[in-house]
């Protein structure tokens, strides 16, 4: 039908919590609201609790980025009470990380993403029959393949952290764990079989033959020089992609940031390319400039979101979360705040980083295409093409029984925040202890940065712009806007997984 | 070696049935072939905890299933067919166990869900911590 609808998408795959809401005029959004819909309030939790509580509580923010809350709330912690963690045990949280991130990259790659590949609505395309082989769900090849492998490489977090699930190994001054030789052979055992799959699935070659990819034009070369390069899963993704156009969709706004992370401990080997002693750089990117990243830049923003009002942005380390639901009918719509850099939405995750640590193929797939679905999807397939080897040289740098912890007087007062990049982007705590209980804990997740509603002056949320123009050939099964908001690896809350026996009934792309 | 594997979220009262179960358990003393784990909220990350193992008894919230705080023996297979079409990051359990006959090295074990409709008080934590040791032991296939 032909005419203007406002249609509700909840998305799966994407979240249980998170509503997008679309006006569809004559095939095109022309408006779209992004809705967190369930309030989570850890923020409210911490408070009162002891001065280390958040090394507890907040892995168990998410399921599936526990190491990445870990991270930052010992961050935070570390700048509290002033200390430095050893140089090894600043290598044990880039590894655990990282191994968080190339797990977490490929599940969202073959388990979520490349579903949409199999929607009824691309049944006669060339590409169908072999997208059924590989991403049906629970029987395709990449499917299958993913779990088989992707479940090992987290058992580096419970070598190294002694710990696992929601491990709390991370503390202010190291890790809490003293890895001897066999943990260390191990792990690089289980690195080097997950690097070999990797490899041979996934890019269809070496990972210095990819990396040797630095311009449209190389990877054009490079889909055309070997079958292997074509029929690997990310070979194969880029002819689909193609085919369907996804290079044109998802534009969004273009600005970028990260908060930089996996420092790089002394004496290390790892490239510190911007000289900024972290291997993922920091920056902001907007309007074709990059800038030095500053955290006193970022507010949140309450206007559209179920909280009690601020006057205009508040900067987390003054942040409150006082739900308040009522008295706004049709005008607050999520329960995620709008955080905003210099006034700007800001799209975080691999393809940010990408841009903002310059790597030549994406900063020339930028200029040439501009931002998209497609390549904000290829660079978080190919991220473990760069972490793999740092994770290798982290571990190898390693030495068992070593010193991990640096002691620290007893945290009583004092504010910090933890800032780093994890799976999904720019992750960040902020923290204030006053006589050794928690008075605030604020926390601005990357899902927060990319499915922000809008803020004071009514800007759109980075996803929000991205599906703004976007078309939609058959409102039933708007598969188009879950290939956009997708792209954006959304994870609202990971808080409830009871079983349940009711079925949903409305629209599920 | 057989293993129960508590699952939910401690600090969410409508999902905490399993910790709490996992709590009572770690206070008993339990047979020496039987491990009781806090899976919290690592869903299909469970998996490598699954292999090998004789047995395994989940203890989790279920929803729809029953009466408010009953407790009930499910099947792996009644579990399984609930998974969503796709994954996604509250799968959980019954995706987990969709996949696992593909996916499980090593030996594939019995295994069955002790659900807790609601938000369980003590004498049904302890009802359903004593379900999962008799379930994990053999000595009880069905609901009581």
């Amino acid at each position: 039908m032909v005419g203007k609808r406002t249609i509700n998408v909840p998305l799966n795959r994407v979240e249980g919590d998170l509503d997008v809401s679309v006006e569809i005029d004559n095939g095109i959004v022309t408006d779209v609201k992004c809705s967190g819909i369930m309030y989570r309030g850890f923020e409210k939790i911490m408070v009162g609790r002891g001065a280390l509580d958040g090394l507890v509580i907040t892995p168990r923010i998410c399921g599936i980025c526990s190491t990445a809350h870990l991270m930052c709330a010992a961050m935070a912690l570390d700048t509290i009470a002033n200390v430095s963690p050893p140089p090894d045990a600043i290598r044990v949280r880039n590894v655990t990380l990282m191994a968080e991130m190339i797990q977490s990259d490929m599940r969202h790659g073959f388990l979520m993403y490349t579903s949409d590949f199999v929607n009824p609505a691309y049944q006669k395309k060339d590409f169908y029959e072999s997208s059924v082989k590989r991403f049906e769900p629970f029987k395709g090849e990449a499917v299958i393949e993913t779990i088989r492998e992707t479940k090992k490489i987290l058992e580096i977090v419970a070598i190294l952290g002694g710990q696992w699930p929601h491990s709390s190994f991370m503390v202010p001054g190291g890790v809490a764990s003293i890895p001897n030789q066999d943990d260390l052979v191990k792990c690089m055992l289980l690195l080097e079989q997950y690097r070999k799959w990797y490899e041979e699935k996934i890019l269809g070659c070496s990972l210095e033959r990819w990396q040797a990819v630095k311009s449209s034009e190389d990877l054009d070369q490079w889909l055309e020089e070997k079958d292997t390069h074509r029929n690997g899963h990310l070979g194969f993704y880029l002819q689909v992609a193609k085919s369907i156009g996804l290079e044109k969709k998802g534009k969004g706004y273009q600005s970028f940031i990260s908060y930089g992370g996996l420092k790089i401990p002394e004496g290390s080997a790892l490239n510190d390319k911007f000289d900024q002693g972290q291997l993922i750089p920091s920056g902001f990117y907007h309007e074709s400039r990059h800038q030095a990243f500053d955290n006193e830049k970022i507010l949140e923003h309450v206007a559209f979101s179920w909280f009690e009002d601020t006057d205009a942005g508040v900067h987390p380390s003054f942040g409150q979360t006082n739900p308040y639901a009522t008295g706004y009918e049709g005008q607050k719509y999520s329960w995620a705040k709008a955080p905003r850099y210099d006034g700007n939405p800001s799209e975080t995750g691999p393809l940010a980083e990408m841009i903002i640590g310059q790597n030549p193929l994406f900063v020339d797939l930028l200029k040439k295409q501009g931002a998209n679905v497609c390549m904000r999807q290829m660079a978080r397939l190919v991220r473990p093409a760069e972490l793999i080897p740092a994770m290798k040289l982290c571990l190898s740098e390693i030495v068992a029984d070593g010193v991990f912890y640096q002691r620290h007087n007893e945290i009583i007062d004092g504010e910090g925040y933890g800032l780093t990049q994890v799976t999904r982007g720019a992750l960040g705590h902020w923290v204030r202890i006053e006589e050794g209980k928690i008075a605030a804990y604020q926390i601005i997740s990357p899902t927060t940065w990319n499915l922000s509603p809008r803020d004071s002056e009514g800007i759109r949320g980075p996803a929000e712009e991205a599906l703004i123009g976007a078309c939609v050939n058959d409102i039933t099964n708007p598969v188009e806007l879950g290939h956009i908001v997708r792209s954006f690896d959304a994870c609202l809350v990971c808080t409830v997984h009871t079983v349940d026996k009711g079925n949903k009934s409305q629209i599920l792309i | 070696m057989k293993r129960i594997i508590c699952i939910g979220n401690r600090y969410l009262p409508e999902d905490a049935a399993g910790y709490l179960v996992y709590q009572h358990l770690i206070q008993r003393k339990l047979p020496k072939e039987v491990e009781v784990f806090d899976g919290g909220l690592a869903g299909l990350d469970l998996l490598r905890w699954v292999e090998n193992m004789e047995r395994v008894v989940f203890v989790d919230t279920i929803s729809g299933f029953g009466a408010e705080s009953e407790i009930l023996l499910l099947k792996k297979e009644e579990i399984s067919v609930l998974a969503g079409k796709n994954f996604d990051h509250a799968s959980g359990l019954p995706y987990l166990l969709r996949v696992l006959p593909d996916t499980c090295d090593g030996q594939i074990p019995e295994v069955s869900l002790i659900g807790i409709e609601g938000i369980p008080d003590c004498d049904t934590v302890k009802k359903a911590a004593l379900l999962a040791l008799k379930v994990v032991m053999g000595l009880q296939e069905r609901s009581a």
